[in-house]
């Protein structure tokens, strides 16, 4: 699950040369898309006479859906210099697939958001390390609660529990000491082993585009 | 076409039986939670992973207290209600088989220790739909426009930014043979397109690892959170696009030369036609009577002579029966059409009676008629007054609201009186500041009324979630509103009710928003019912896209009108021209998200599910008779599938089996 | 020299901390070092300090060590993968630095290059024990090391006045059973604090502790470090003492003071020190005077 920024202005600006074909992407707006400022931006665009259309659609990684409403709008992406997607990498990507003579561009920044798809955002992530370290720890991860993702406990750069990275950030390890008192549990952490994270645990990831 | 093969996949795998002994050693009395979705393979509907992880943790000898299974567990707040009080007496640890979020989702609900039983894995894409080879690593800064549209940052195995790095072998990644080398791929597209200057003229690039900050990403969530939970679960945020209509005002719509009349405008059962071909009537006559209990009487909205009963096309995409009349262009009023006594004088029942005589129904789209809505049979403690107008591009209860406060007013009030009501609640959305306003000033002299601002989101202006978000209530499962003591009504409607007692003028006009994307000139009406559809899109200077989808009613629960020569009836708030979809459903892939927007805290993918096995029951079980169609589900569904669709279908089969 | 065999003698080890310069002439602080330094027992070498880029420190070691002085690496994981890290272990291992303090490392962000990618592959204890598994002649591959394996007095670090004591005391223990076998501490102001750390320290592990000293320039930095620096806490008699007088704390005096003060308060309950001068070696020579080391 993903949040897209609009980039700056200037950037926008010159990347388009001649005239735009524009693409919004509101699959996944529930959970965040910079609507106003878009609109602005492109009517601004559109006032300024360099717009060939604009396409509003969701889920724009849909490749099959896609490519039917580019069909329903080839006219006006033929006019195009380039075609300007506001949506996440995931379906500038597919944009650019699909129109592989295009210069298609990304209007946004795409950040990751805490959560998986489908549910509400939330303050909680997994960052499918693929070696569950919640066990250790009260449940509390370790790899997306704390900025430096250690695993073996603090880095001691916490003031007054915040962590150092980000002041606005309560320190994940310190809400693991907590957690764990708490529950009466403190031993596994003071006993568990010296933890080293495998890197190398995207096999999932590999098969899953083998059989693609 | 053919569509791509979905991919299995799955988000978490059981940890080894080695690892789980060892977790296992010392622990006893474990209750498990398995989430049982989103998940694996496209055609199963049970995970097995609770009752293996059960299994193997009594071949240790342990004693297992219970095994839950949650659809979506990383769902919180469907969650913590799933799990209220389920964990028994005697437990010691809770085994959590999930990925991740939903391991640290149940650690913080519980007290109780929590074993993660399951590794979350890897897997493609971050989107429901994007179960591809495309992925997004979320860099914050997007490269792609420097490469073609090819990412470096993912697709690239080491996620080099300044081009390949001399590892590849005939096009193929040297960390990965079977991948191909991403720049490879990049350099092929950018020559294909002549942009390899851009890219060899473009400044070294360096990676912003400082980008992603807590508080931006922190924010989000919480803003999202809040916007999307507070008052009922879900819902969904559509691009309201109101600016469209929303600052003009609503003119009469010239009087047609005909109007088509339908006999059936309203939930239950026709009106009985009671005049002939060939006669001549007035405006506000009676020209046919409700025919049962659940029933409306109609009345013509002009003067003229009856041409016509026939059947003719109607939005609901079938031809119905439909008295047509020629306008003299005269508007002689009937001889019925005069003023009620005055308000404090009319007793309930008369109100009832002459709400029920002026043919009022319903005016928000589902058209049920207000007369029944008014003999609650039950004490009821407050009328809620409908002015969300939630869907998006409608503006006409909009300008209700601003032009027609006084008599929004009078028949909110005679609404109160018919039922008893102690307390009327003007609900209007906080896109509506102007209304909000007016509103507030006219209700401040008065203590049995009041203005309550909700938050713009669909479907705020559902009967149920109304209720719940003002009073606070859940109107229960297969209920009424007033079995919590409610009544709602719509803005247009209580127009209405003034207009039949302080005019005696029945409902035979109503306002319409006529907008849209694809609209050239935007405008809100007051309409005579039986004017026709394509007549007044016309008057708008018709259409700019000629693939445009026309609407009756909202772009969420509004009817698509395949055929444009249809009559404006009671229920039609808006005749809008939006953008075509043409996508085509997938199959579901089990994302979840249908359930996240759900305010009614169902599961729509269960419908679909099931209605495709025609299980009825299990259709039964999965309460789909408290779905009101509100189309949030299929607003947001990743794989486009027309759920409404299902729903309807399913509903239907459950009367079947019945 | 590895100071745990200055610790086993019974030594009370005074160390010092040097940063690297952002460039490549390191004669000044050479020649400070020689001046100021000489009664001191190790130097630690900071390695981008503050996530700030500097000459690297396995060469001002390397420096350090071929004047005669005994150094001790200080390794982030901040900023190498495991490779690099084992890669510069054995480098330094070949030039007779065997004096390697463990730490995690400040986050980028908080440097003089913000948008670097933060590495932390290892962090403070895993290094430990990637040392520990060098010693043993494997390294974190599971491969072989040829011929002999290096050896090392393994550091880290522990803030004994931190706002989270007993996280501090449960990494504390992490790292001894990763294989630590000194510690220094974060700068200590509050000598009651800090021994009453040491006591349950002491009962726990008992490994020798070389207690983290600060000169105080003046209130304004304390103040800052007050606010701004993880595991310090500094009271507010030091602070008034600082403004008493302020002619004499620009001078260094007072600092100087204090600093002697909470070594000689804290003496028993620690087996060494470790200045941090920022800046003030000159004042070196004077505090072990009054430290009475």
């Amino acid at each position: 699950m993903l949040i897209t920024q609009l980039k700056a202005k200037e950037t926008i600006d010159a990347l388009v040369v001649g005239k735009a074909f524009i693409l919004n992407c509101f699959g996944c707006k529930e959970v965040y898309f910079p609507e106003k400022c878009a609109t602005e931006l492109q009517k601004e665009l559109s006032d300024a006479g360099k717009v060939t259309g604009i396409l509003t659609m969701d889920y724009i990684c849909n490749p099959e859906n896609l490519k039917l409403h580019l069909e329903a709008r080839k006219d006006e992406i033929a006019a195009a210099d380039v075609v300007l997607v506001f949506s996440c990498g995931v379906g500038v990507q597919t944009v650019a697939g699909l129109l592989e003579d295009k210069k298609v561009v990304a209007a946004c920044d795409t950040l990751r958001l805490p959560g998986f798809q489908g549910v509400t955002p939330q303050e909680f992530d997994c960052d499918q390390c693929g070696m569950c370290f919640l066990n250790g720890t009260g449940g509390i991860c370790p790899i997306t609660a704390c900025s430096k993702s250690l695993v073996n406990g603090q880095c001691g750069g916490a003031k007054n529990g915040m962590c150092e990275v980000d002041p606005n950030m309560e320190c994940g390890w310190e809400r693991i000491q907590k957690r764990l008192t708490k529950l009466g549990r403190i031993d596994i952490l003071k006993n568990a082993p010296v933890q080293i994270r495998d890197y190398s645990t995207d096999d999932a990831t590999k098969e899953c585009k083998q059989s693609e | 076409m053919e569509r791509r093969k979905q991919v299995d996949y799955t988000k978490y795998v059981l940890k080894d039986n080695e690892e789980l002994t060892a977790l296992l050693e010392g622990k006893d009395n474990i209750f498990v939670i398995a989430c049982n979705k989103c998940f694996k393979e496209f055609e199963s509907v049970n995970e097995t992973d609770g009752e293996d992880f059960v299994k193997f943790a009594e071949e240790q000898g342990k004693k297992v207290t219970g095994l839950k299974k949650v659809d979506f567990l990383c769902n919180q707040i469907l969650t913590a209600k799933k799990l209220e009080g389920i964990v028994p007496e005697g437990t010691d640890y809770i085994a959590v088989v999930s990925c991740g979020l939903g391991i640290q989702i149940i650690a913080e609900m519980e007290d109780l220790p929590v074993i993660a039983a399951s590794n979350s894995l890897n897997y493609i894409g971050h989107h429901g739909m994007a179960l591809t080879q495309k992925t997004c690593g979320a860099c914050g800064e997007s490269y792609l426009n420097m490469t073609g549209g090819i990412c470096p940052v993912v697709d690239g195995s080491k996620g080099l930014m300044n081009g390949q790095r001399g590892g590849a072998r005939n096009g193929e990644c040297d960390v990965d043979p079977k991948k191909d080398c991403a720049w490879e791929k990049i350099y092929q597209r950018l020559e294909k397109q002549g942009r390899q200057c851009d890219f060899i003229n473009q400044d070294v690039q360096l990676r912003d690892y400082s980008k992603t900050n807590f508080k931006v990403v922190h924010d989000y969530v919480t803003a999202i959170r809040d916007s999307r939970l507070t008052g009922y679960n879900g819902g969904i945020h559509p691009s309201e696009n109101k600016e469209l209509a929303e600052d003009i005002p609503l003119k009469p719509f010239p009087a047609p030369e005909t109007v088509v009349i339908p006999v059936s405008m309203h939930a239950g059962a026709p009106a009985k036609p009671v005049v002939q071909v060939g006669d001549t009537v007035k405006k506000g006559q009676l020209i046919a009577e409700a025919s049962a209990f659940i029933s409306a009487n109609v009345h013509s909205s002009v003067s003229g002579t009856v041409i016509a009963i026939e059947p003719r096309p109607h939005s609901k995409g079938v031809d119905v029966e439909a008295i047509v009349i020629k306008n003299d262009g005269l508007d002689t009023l009937a001889d019925s059409v005069k003023p009620a006594k005055p308000l404090e004088e009319l007793t309930p029942e008369e109100i009832v009676a002459i709400v029920k005589d002026a043919g009022i129904t319903g005016m928000g789209g589902a058209g049920f008629p207000t007369s029944v809505k008014l003999t609650p049979g039950k004490p009821i403690d407050a009328v809620l007054l409908n002015g969300c107008e939630c869907e998006p591009y409608l503006t006409a209860d909009h300008r209700v609201l601003l032009e027609y406060a006084d008599d929004v007013i009078f028949g909110l009030k005679a609404v109160m009186k018919a039922v008893a009501a102690p307390k009327g609640i003007i609900v209007i959305e906080d896109n509506k500041p102007d209304a909000i306003e007016l509103m507030e000033a006219k209700v401040a002299d008065d203590e049995t009324l009041e203005v309550a601002t909700v938050r713009t989101k669909y479907p705020q202006g559902a009967e149920k979630m109304l209720i719940k978000n003002v009073m606070k209530r859940m109107v229960p499962s297969g209920g009424l509103p007033a079995d919590v003591g409610a009544v709602v009504a719509n803005v247009s409607t209580a127009v209405a009710i003034s207009d039949a007692i302080q005019k005696g003028m029945p409902l035979v006009e109503r306002a319409v928003s006529v907008t849209g994307d694809f609209m050239k000139e935007p405008a809100n009406f007051m309409v005579k019912i039986g004017t026709n559809v394509q007549d007044i899109i016309d008057y708008c200077g018709g259409i700019t896209r000629e693939d445009a989808t026309i609407k009756m009613g909202g772009m969420m629960m509004g009817a698509v009108l395949e055929n444009t020569n249809v009559p404006i009836i009671k229920g039609s708030n808006g005749i809008i021209a939006v953008n075509t979809d043409y996508t085509e459903a997938n199959e579901c892939i089990k994302c979840g998200r249908c359930m996240d927007v759900c305010p009614m805290e169902l599961a729509p993918l269960n419908f679909y599910k099931f209605g495709k096995e025609n299980d009825p029951k299990a259709l039964l079980a999965n309460n789909i008779r408290d779905c009101f169609e509100c189309g949030c589900c299929q607003y947001i569904c990743s794989s486009k599938i027309p759920l409404v669709k299902w729903i309807k279908s399913g509903k239907q089969a459950i009367m079947e089996v019945k | 020299m590895k100071v745990t065999d200055l610790f086993k003698e019974g030594k009370f080890v005074v160390s010092a901390e040097v940063g690297p310069p952002k460039g490549i002439h390191i004669e000044e602080m050479i020649e400070s070092a020689k001046k100021y330094l000489t009664k001191i027992d190790a130097i630690n070498v900071t390695d981008n300090q503050s996530s700030v880029m500097r000459l690297g420190s396995l060469a001002v070691c390397k420096a350090l060590k071929d004047e005669g002085f005994n150094p001790i690496f200080q390794m982030t994981c901040r900023d190498r993968n495991r490779i690099a890290l084992e890669s510069d272990l054995l480098s330094a291992a070949m030039f007779g630095i065997d004096n390697v303090l463990a730490l995690t490392g400040d986050y980028t962000k908080l440097g003089d290059h913000p948008g670097a990618k933060p590495v932390f592959d290892l962090d403070s204890v895993s290094l430990l024990y990637t040392m520990g598994q060098l010693e043993k002649g494997i390294d974190l591959g599971g491969q072989e090391l040829e011929g002999e394996a290096p050896t090392f007095a393994k550091g880290a670090v522990v803030s004994p006045c931190s706002d989270s004591l007993d996280a501090q005391l449960v990494k504390m223990e992490r790292k001894i059973k990763a294989g630590a076998q000194f510690f220094q501490t974060q700068a200590v102001f509050d000598s009651e604090r800090y021994i009453k750390f040491a006591e349950i320290a002491k009962k726990e592990f008992d490994v020798p502790i070389q207690l983290g000293i600060i000169i105080p320039k003046n209130a304004g930095m304390c103040n800052f470090m007050n606010n701004n620096v993880a595991g310090i806490s500094i009271p507010a008699s030091i602070i008034d003492e600082l403004k008493a007088d302020k002619e004499r704390t620009k001078a260094g005096i007072t600092g100087t003071e204090i600093a002697a003060r909470i070594i000689r308060e804290c003496k028993d309950y620690c087996q060494g020190a470790h200045i941090m001068t920022l800046g003030w070696e000159d004042k070196i020579p004077s505090l072990m005077e009054q430290a009475g080391l």
